[in-house]
């Protein structure tokens, strides 16, 4: 069905977006060090380049001109970053970090060549331009201080010659390090060399060194910048690898070496070095790692529940048997291997579900840079500190919830934490602090977004609910404080009335409570004036599977997901009463509007002199209860979406099949309350995630 | 399969020679529907039937297919006919209609039939007002002699996922 073309294009852009996103992430910690004025990591910038370099390779591939081009102009920018051409800076900063923007919206383009786009790219190829190359001041060549010797020197190429001056001018140490290899794994003991010096020191070049070696072993010279002492360098090194050497600074210049400047003739040029790298990076994560549609493992998920099928249908033929004195012995054993399976069938539908699970810093990551762009904008100093990265729940969700945080992180900046001249007359940090954390919580994932900024004003907000005539003022007197707070996701009701180019543009937090309802989740808020507010959301770790209460109506089955459901109680004709045509009961002293689903669904209520219940269910700050007919009971299952043909039906979320292929309509609750209450008619109906 | 306002042909198994037409015939009501064989995946005994509230007339429920929910249509009434004898629900064919899989209730399979192109008269060329998920009519002759021609109801797959919706 799929063109082959297709899976390639999307194969390109599920690798160009990592890409990107990784590139994000590097450019961020690229910032950070800059503003804490530390000199860059130079494994960092090459992180960068190399991804920007692999970026314009695959986009010329397939035909992302634009992409190409910017991703080009990149390059050489880094690259004069690479050997110090140029100097890291807000500028320079400022352009990378619009390029992340540019790459997504260019890869988000249905025509890769879009004419129209052209003129934006120019602009920017030509800003990129214009951070241009600034000579770094020329000092007198501090490798003619050390004997390090020409016959090393003639073979570095530009690159580790500017890794040499600069760790030179660093103050680090030079090292000559002998050691013997194996042939055979001479790649990974170098890597495995990188590691350990990583932090203390930096490799600038090895190569072979004359004398040494066999026919399964080399000895190689590496040339070692350090900062630690010499005797803990020994320490590290010798014996297990071989001998290290100083490389002592010459106060006297007696030869100088041939002429540094120009890259020596037969050694390696940048780039061909670079495309080896690139090549074994690459060749490395594709052993590790497969992308895969997610629609494979939903197909994976249906062979298993395929094989619980046969499972069960094994498990009645054997019963069939019971009662033979003949087969006693084997219907023992026949018992224990059935009840394997069933382990391992388990065991198999988990890691499926597992294979789904995404680390939530996905989505994490790209906020980093939102808050750093929102910050600069608006002159506030934010730091954000982000725990539970590695948190991992579905991809869908991960994927839905994008937007709803990123709308609460906007909301945090904008209207939460201060500018820095308010916080200093606070006496609060200049620097506000923005945390997202997440954690696991049972069955439910829970992710914050906590800033310390001024909080919100819980009786203004009631105020604007009154003036708005989302509230009546008789209501309003009623509220506790949590309640006002609550009146934030109610529709229509920004807590800022001047409208900024962060958030309240229309989409408030009512939306974000939607969007969060609709994933099963719950989203809550706690703030305390001139301390900071703290959105909490709680989601279930996959849609995929969702606890529900099964239930019957006109003796037909189905599921309400367990999410929405507050409790059930047993239902009482005598005490319905209308409220201008709507059927209410009392419940504890409040009014509880009731629906009854058979009427509703146009199905024959057969059991109306049976018990009956009412399942009182919550969405935000509304309540509703259903009337239905029996409880069946509680059970984890795997909403499947109904085809696109009953797609415009509504109430149903998507069907569960409760074994034996028997299908129980799964009830969307937020349909059905939004059907009931009249508000938001436009919402679309609850997709189902399988 | 093509949809939409133009009413689709039918268009010979790329594997046979003599440009014949495979099409399967069932029995639905009074009336012998044909589909393309092309577009038929499966024939089901039919599973547990469950009914989907609300939904219009033609949607008999959904019925769960090796994991997969599929909705089960009922073809006389999709077509506006009168059905008298309502017969138990026989068989489930599985029809690829493009975006997806539909089950179409049918009392029973009648045959596999290689259609010559001539033997299809197509609605375009007809006179009478058929439904747009009619492509024509195809007269198959009778295996058994005591009964005349059979006449053979072609349906267009493509265009029912447009109608559906």
């Amino acid at each position: 069905m799929s063109d082959p073309r297709d899976n390639v294009q999307q194969e390109f852009l599920a690798e160009a977006q990592e890409l990107v996103e990784a590139l994000s992430r590097d450019l961020l910690l690229l910032d950070e060090a800059h503003q804490r004025a530390e000199r860059p990591d130079s494994s960092l910038i090459n992180e960068i380049f190399r991804s920007v370099h692999t970026l314009k390779g695959i986009a010329g591939m397939f035909g992302y001109k634009h992409v190409g081009t910017i991703a080009h102009a990149l390059e050489d920018l880094l690259d004069d970053l690479r050997l110090g051409r140029t100097d890291i800076g807000d500028p320079l900063l400022d352009v990378l970090f619009d390029s992340v923007e540019r790459f997504q919206r260019l890869l988000a383009l249905d025509d890769p060549q879009a004419p129209e786009e052209a003129a934006g790219v120019d602009a920017y190829v030509a800003a990129v331009r214009s951070i241009g190359t600034q000579p770094p001041v020329e000092e007198g060549d501090p490798l003619n201080q050390y004997a390090i010797g020409s016959a090393v020197l003639s073979v570095l190429t530009e690159y580790e010659e500017h890794r040499l001056r600069a760790c030179i001018r660093e103050g680090m140490q030079l090292y000559r390090l002998r050691a013997t290899f194996d042939l055979t794994a001479i790649d990974d003991s170098i890597e495995a060399l990188r590691d350990i010096v990583h932090d203390d020191a930096e490799i600038i070049t090895y190569l072979p060194s004359l004398e040494g070696g066999n026919d399964e072993s080399i000895e190689l010279i590496v040339l070692l910048a350090s900062r630690v002492p010499e005797t803990e360098l020994k320490a590290h090194f010798e014996g297990q690898y071989g001998t290290v050497e100083a490389i002592e600074e010459q106060k006297h210049l007696p030869t100088v070496p041939p002429n540094l400047t120009s890259i020596p003739p037969g050694s390696q040029s940048l780039m061909s070095e670079l495309e080896d790298e690139t090549g074994q990076a690459s060749l490395r994560s594709v052993a590790n790692s497969v992308r895969v549609d997610i629609r494979k493992l939903d197909d994976l998920m249906n062979v298993v529940g395929e094989l619980s099928l046969v499972r069960s249908a094994v498990g009645r033929a054997v019963a069939g048997l019971d009662g033979d004195p003949k087969y006693r012995q084997s219907l023992q054993e026949l018992d224990r291997l059935g009840r394997g399976f069933e382990r391992q069938l388990s065991e198999l539908r988990t890691r499926i579900l597992d294979v789904r699970m995404v680390p939530l810093g996905q989505v994490f990551s790209k906020f980093a840079r939102i808050v750093r762009q929102a910050a600069r904008e608006h002159d506030k100093q934010v730091r954000l500190v982000v725990t539970g990265a590695n948190t991992e729940m579905d991809k869908l969700i991960v994927e839905e919830l994008a937007d709803p945080l990123m709308h609460l992180v906007r909301n945090a900046i904008d209207h939460g934490i201060e500018s820095v001249e308010t916080r200093m007359r606070l006496a609060k940090p200049a620097e506000g602090t923005l945390a997202l954390n997440a954690y696991h919580k049972g069955r439910n994932v829970v992710i914050e977004v906590e800033d310390d900024g001024g909080g919100m004003n819980a009786h203004k907000l009631r105020e604007k609910a009154v003036s708005r005539g989302l509230l009546t003022a008789e209501d309003g007197q009623d509220l506790t404080r949590q309640g006002m707070l609550d009146l934030v996701f109610l529709p229509g009701l920004s807590t800022n009335s001047e409208v900024t180019d962060l958030s309240g543009r229309g989409v408030g937090m009512d939306v974000v409570k939607t969007n969060i309802l609709r994933m099963g989740g719950v989203v809550s808020i706690a703030s305390e004036q001139g301390i900071g507010t703290k959105i909490t959301v709680t989601l279930p770790i996959t849609l995929a599977i969702i606890r529900a209460l099964i239930i019957t109506v006109g003796a037909r089955l189905f599921a309400l997901p367990i999410s929405a459901v507050r409790e059930a109680i047993p239902f009482a004709p005598q005490d319905v009463r209308t409220i201008q045509g709507r059927k209410v009961i009392t419940m504890r002293g409040e009014t509880l509007p009731i629906c009854d689903l058979a009427p509703l669904f146009g199905l024959r209520g057969a059991r109306q002199q049976a018990s009956r219940f009412v399942i009182v269910c919550e969405m935000g700050n509304q309540e509703l209860g259903f009337v239905v007919d029996e409880l069946v009971g509680q059970e984890d299952v795997i909403i499947k979406s109904l085809g696109p043909t009953l797609s415009s039906v509504r109430g149903f979320a998507g069907a569960s099949d409760l074994g034996d292929k028997k299908l129980a309509l799964v009830l969307d609750a937020p349909a059905l309350f939004s059907e009931y209450f009249g508000g938001g008619e436009d919402l679309p109906s609850v997709e189902a995630r399988v | 399969m093509t949809a939409g306002a133009q009413r689709a042909t039918l268009v010979p198994d790329p594997g046979s020679d003599d440009g014949t037409i495979p099409v399967v015939a069932v029995l639905a009501g009074s009336e012998t529907y044909g589909f393309p064989l092309s577009a038929v995946r499966e024939i089901l005994m039919p599973p547990p039937l469950t009914e989907v509230p609300r939904s219009a007339e033609h949607f008999l429920g959904v019925i769960a297919v090796r994991g997969q929910i599929i909705t089960l249509i009922d073809l006389p009434t999709l077509l506006k006919l009168e059905v008298l004898d309502r017969q138990p629900l026989g068989r489930v064919i599985l029809v690829d209609v493009g975006d997806e899989l539909i089950g179409v209730a049918v009392d029973r399979v009648v045959q596999v039939s290689q259609l010559q192109p001539n033997q299809i008269e197509y609605a375009s060329a007809m006179s009478a007002d058929l439904s747009e998920y009619v492509i024509g009519v195809a007269r198959i002759p009778s295996e058994s002699s005591s009964v005349g021609d059979q006449m053979v109801i072609l349906i267009d797959p493509g265009a029912l996922l447009g109608g559906l919706k």
